[in-house]
C-alpha cells in the first residue's frame, strides 16, 4: 500500500506571549519571556514554585454560549487556535463536515480549574445538587477535542491524546498517520493546557518546578543553564492543520512544511525519570521512519523544560545521536512548559524558523551545564536554512514522542 | 416574596446564566423555542434557580411542565408559598 505524503497548511496558537502565531514569534524574536510572579500562590501552602506564564483568555463571548458552556479554559483556547489554523488554511466550512475531515487533540487532562471547582461541589456531605450539568465537559479529558470537533461541526474522527508534556506531537503523529493511512484527508491535530495551582502543584510536590527565582521570574526555566532548577507551568493551545500532499497542492494551499517521520515509545523503566536510552531509541525510530539519517538534521528544537534530570538526559541522548553537529534550541524560556500544548506550540516555532531561515536561541541559556554539554547550544539568534528539523517531547509516564519535518521549499 | 422579585430574580439567572438579552424577558416567552434552551440548559436552570431562590427543586415533577418564563415565575412563587406553611 503506497503511503499518502502529509504536509502542514495551516497554524493557530493561542500562547503566554500572545493570541496568536505572528504575536508568538514577535515575542521570541525580542527575546521577550511570558513569566511572572503569580502573588496568589503564595497562600498554598508548601508551594515552592510562585512563577507561571499564563496566557490571557480574549474575545471569549465570540464563541456562542451553548457552545462555550462545555468548555474550561483549556478548550477555549483549543478552538480559538483551531479557528486560526482554519482560517490560515483556508479551509472551507464545508469541508468540515465531509467525514474526512477529523480532529486530534492532546492535554494533560481536562480542565483543571473546572476539575478543581467540580471537586469542591462533589465532597462527601456536600450537596450534588449544585453541580452544573456542563462541568462533566469541561473536566473530561477529551475536552479538547469534543469541544474543537462540536464547535466546528467537525464529523470525521475525533481524538484524544492524553500523555502528559507529549500529547500534542502524539496527536500530530496520529494525525499524520491516519492521512497517509488514507483514513482521513485532513486533520487538526495540537494541543492545549489550562494554567491552574493545583497543576503547578502536582510538579511541586516532586520538586521539579522552579522555586529559586520566584523574584526574578524573567530569569526562569533556565533550559540546559547549569543555573536551572525546574520547569515553570505554561498554558495555551497550539492547532496545526495537516493534510494529503496531494489535496493540498490541488487547492494550491499554501504548504508550510511536509511531515516525514514519526515516533512515539515508552521507556519501560520510571514513571518521572526520563531516560537517555529511550530517547535515543524514539529518536533512531523516527529518523528511521522518515528514511534519512542524523546527517539530514539541520535544528532540533529540544523538550528542555530546565528539570536538572530531564535536560541532562535529553542533551546526552542529542550528544550520543548528532554529537555537536546540529543546533539545539529549547523555547520554554520565553512561554514556559505549555504542557500538554507544548509539542504543538513549540512545533509552530520552528516551523517558522524553517520559513525564516533562522534559529531562535535558548532563552536563559548563559552558561551551559558541563552535564548538558558536547551538543551545538543555541544562545543567541543564528541565521541557518533549515531543510529538515526534528522536535522532542517527553511526557511524565515515561512517554516519547518525536516527529520529523522538511521543508517542500526548493 | 412578592410576584415583582420573583420576576426581577428569575430574570437575573436568564441574564447570567444563560446570557439571555433582557429585552427578550417577556412571561410568554418559551424557554425552548424563544429563548434558546436544551436539555443541559434545563439542568443549569435548576441548579441556578435553587441557588438563587434557596430552594430544592431538583426532584420535583412540576418542574417538567415549564415552558413559559411566566411558568416559572409562577412555579417559584407556589414553591416559596409552600415553603412559608
Amino acid at each position: 500500500m503506497q503511503l499518502r505524503r502529509v504536509v502542514i497548511t495551516g497554524l493557530g496558537a493561542i500562547t503566554p506571549l500572545g493570541n496568536d502565531v505572528a504575536t508568538l514569534i514577535s515575542g521570541i524574536e525580542s527575546g521577550k519571556s511570558a513569566v511572572e510572579h503569580i502573588p496568589e500562590w503564595e497562600n498554598y501552602i508548601g508551594m515552592r514554585c510562585t512563577v507561571a506564564a499564563p496566557a490571557h483568555i480574549e474575545n471569549e463571548k465570540l464563541i456562542p454560549r451553548q457552545n462555550r458552556r462545555s468548555m474550561g479554559r483549556l478548550s477555549i483556547f483549543a478552538v480559538q487556535a483551531a479557528e486560526q489554523a482554519i482560517k490560515d488554511a483556508g479551509i472551507k466550512s464545508g469541508s468540515l463536515t465531509g467525514g474526512k475531515l477529523g480532529c486530534v487533540m492532546g492535554s494533560t487532562m481536562g480542565s483543571a480549574e473546572s476539575i478543581a471547582e467540580a471537586f469542591e461541589i462533589m465532597g462527601t456531605g456536600k450537596d450534588l445538587s449544585k453541580l452544573s450539568a456542563t462541568k462533566f465537559f469541561q473536566c473530561v479529558s477529551h475536552t479538547a477535542a469534543m469541544n474543537v470537533a462540536q464547535y466546528l461541526g467537525i464529523t470525521g474522527y475525533v481524538l484524544a491524546t492524553s500523555a502528559a508534556c507529549a500529547s500534542a506531537l502524539q496527536a500530530i503523529g496520529t494525525g499524520f498517520d491516519l492521512i497517509r493511512l488514507g483514513k482521513q484527508d485532513i486533520m487538526l491535530c495540537g494541543g492545549a493546557e489550562g494554567l491552574h495551582p493545583t497543576v503547578v502543584g502536582s510538579f511541586d510536590v516532586l520538586y521539579a518546578t522552579s522555586s529559586n527565582y520566584n523574584k526574578e521570574p524573567k530569569k526562569t526555566p533556565r533550559p540546559f543553564d547549569s543555573k536551572r532548577d525546574g520547569l515553570v507551568c505554561g498554558e495555551g493551545s497550539g492547532v496545526l492543520v495537516l493534510e494529503d500532499y496531494e489535496m493540498a497542492r490541488n487547492r494550491g494551499a499554501k504548504i508550510y512544511a511536509e511531515i516525514i517521520g514519526y515516533n512515539s515509545c515508552g521507556n519501560g523503566s520510571h514513571v518521572s525519570e526520563s531516560n537517555h536510552e529511550a530517547i535515543v531509541f524514539c529518536i533512531q525510530e523516527a529518523l528511521k521512519s522518515a528514511g534519512i539519517t542524523f546527517k539530514d538534521i539541520d535544528y532540533i528544537n529540544a523538550h528542555a523544560t530546565a528539570t536538572i534530570q530531564g535536560d541532562k538526559e535529553e542533551a546526552n541522548a542529542i550528544r550520543h545521536i548528532f554529537g555537536d553537529s546540529v543546533p539545539v534550541s529549547s523555547l520554554k524560556g520565553y512561554i514556559g512548559h505549555t504542557l500538554g500544548a507544548s509539542g504543538a506550540i513549540e512545533l509552530i516555532a520552528s516551523l517558522i524558523m524553517m520559513q525564516k531561515g533562522k534559529i531562535y536561541p535558548t532563552l536563559n541559556l548563559e552558561d551551559p551545564d558541563k552535564e548538558c554539554s558536547g551538543i551545538q547550544h543555541v544562545m543567541k539568534p543564528v541565521n541557518k536554512k533549515i531543510n529538515i528539523l526534528l522536535k522532542n517531547c517527553f511526557a511524565f509516564g515515561g512517554i516519547n514522542a518525536v516527529l520529523i519535518c522538511k521543508s517542500t521549499r526548493p | 416574596m412578592t410576584e415583582q422579585d420573583a420576576i426581577r430574580m428569575t430574570n437575573e439567572v436568564f441574564i447570567d446564566s444563560f446570557e439571555i438579552p433582557k429585552d427578550k424577558l417577556a412571561p410568554q416567552a418559551n424557554i425552548f423555542n424563544d429563548l434558546g434552551l436544551d436539555s443541559l440548559d434545563i439542568v443549569d436552570l435548576v441548579v441556578a434557580l435553587q441557588k438563587k431562590f434557596g430552594i430544592m427543586i431538583r426532584s420535583d415533577e412540576r418542574v417538567r411542565n415549564i415552558r413559559t418564563l411566566g411558568d416559572i415565575y409562577q412555579f417559584i412563587l407556589v414553591i416559596k408559598k409552600e415553603l412559608e406553611k
